[in-house]
């Protein structure tokens, strides 16, 4: 299945039927899947990406297994709601990060925070995995999510640019 | 009146409502006018308590969700307005004890020191039912509109300073877990079938 159906299928197998995102060009696959696939999946657009995990943290509490999606760039507006939130109140979430500034980046701009994603996560304690092709995407958006939820910590998906953008890819 | 005292007065009207109370001062004005399990104290995330109690009312429909949050911690993220305006909770009211300081980190000046009005901001980004209140009385008289009237509601409630004495439950996990008991949902989330 393409991709973004895959992203789909992998939360909503894993239950969780509320996203709050901040969008980008490949999320924007993501979203119209949602609505042409899974109309049971509510979506809330925050303005920025901390505002999201804060609304993440509320459907949490309220009982709900929440879904957070953002480009890369939105991290950086991310780790205070991550580190003094979900992390010491041990409230999970699955994080859906598209990327920027990794393999087939075009914008300079885009590149010190992709770099960073990776060592970010690792030194704030968030796991995270990467969705290598199409055929994989949905196994291991649910692993993640899974994981995440049984062991109240918010999990990282990373989608990486030559899964998303399949014009970057030689031959795409 | 002081922030303190319209604290205590807000407590004794809150019944069975949630609340989420934003870091320093209303949280530990909250504690001190009585602890509840129903009372979810942030102990970071500066800005965000709004944004969990548009989640949680979001996630609890049948629920009142009601915010203490600062104007300076407001004036963070006032991006929420903005959301709160179009996703329009019925059930949420976000409390926004407005001092004109940022009385946790030692009394500098916010911006409605000097003519930001957090009533009209709600009121701009789509949010229309909005109350200031300076006493006692105007905070009763409003928080018995808030149940009267549909929200999401947006009450200023302009108070003076005061030095909190006690300080909430200070570990996290615990302040999560005897919320959502007392919510009665469990740990992991419920929709939508098993993780």
């Amino acid at each position: 299945m393409p991709w973004a159906v895959g992203v789909c299928a992998g939360l909503h197998a894993a239950g969780s039927r509320h996203v709050v995102y901040v969008p980008d060009n490949p999320l924007s696959h993501v979203l119209r899947a949602l609505r042409e696939n899974y109309p049971d999946v509510e979506t809330t657009i925050a303005t920025r990406e901390e505002e999201a995990f804060g609304i993440a943290a509320g459907l949490y509490l309220g009982g709900k297994r929440p879904t957070v999606m953002l480009q890369s760039s939105g991290l950086g507006n991310s780790i205070n709601a991550l580190t003094s939130l979900l992390v010491p109140y041990q409230i999970p979430a699955l994080i859906l990060i598209s990327m920027r500034g990794d393999a087939g980046e075009w914008n300079s701009a885009q590149v010190p925070m992709g770099r960073a994603v990776a060592p970010i996560c690792d030194a704030i304690g968030l796991p995270h995995a990467t969705a290598t092709s199409p055929e994989t995407t949905a196994d291991t958006v649910a692993l993640v999510a899974k994981t995440a939820f049984a062991t109240r910590t918010a999990g990282v998906c990373l989608l990486p640019r030559r899964l998303t953008v399949p014009a970057s890819r030689v031959g795409g | 009146m002081t922030r303190l005292d319209a604290t205590h007065r807000l407590a004794a009207a809150l019944g069975n409502d949630l609340v989420i109370a934003s870091l320093g001062h209303p949280a530990y004005d909250l504690f001190a006018a009585g602890d509840r399990d129903t009372y979810f104290y942030t102990w970071g995330s500066m800005g965000l308590a709004s944004s969990v109690g548009l989640g949680l009312a979001m996630a609890q429909p049948d629920r009142r969700v009601v915010v203490l949050d600062g104007d300076g911690s407001l004036l963070m993220n006032l991006g929420s307005l903005a959301t709160i305006g179009w996703v329009r909770p019925a059930n949420l009211v976000v409390i926004v004890w407005d001092n004109g300081l940022y009385g946790t980190t030692g009394g500098q000046d916010t911006a409605t020191a000097h003519g930001t009005d957090l009533d009209a901001a709600a009121r701009a980004m789509g949010i229309s039912a909005t109350a200031t209140v300076k006493t006692l009385a105007e905070l009763d008289h409003a928080m018995a509109r808030s149940r009267s009237q549909s929200g999401p509601w947006v009450i200023v409630a302009k108070v003076d300073e005061s030095a909190p004495a006690v300080k909430p439950p200070q570990d996290c996990v615990f302040i999560k877990q005897r919320f959502m008991a007392a919510i009665g949902v469990p740990e992991g989330g419920t929709q939508g079938g098993p993780a």
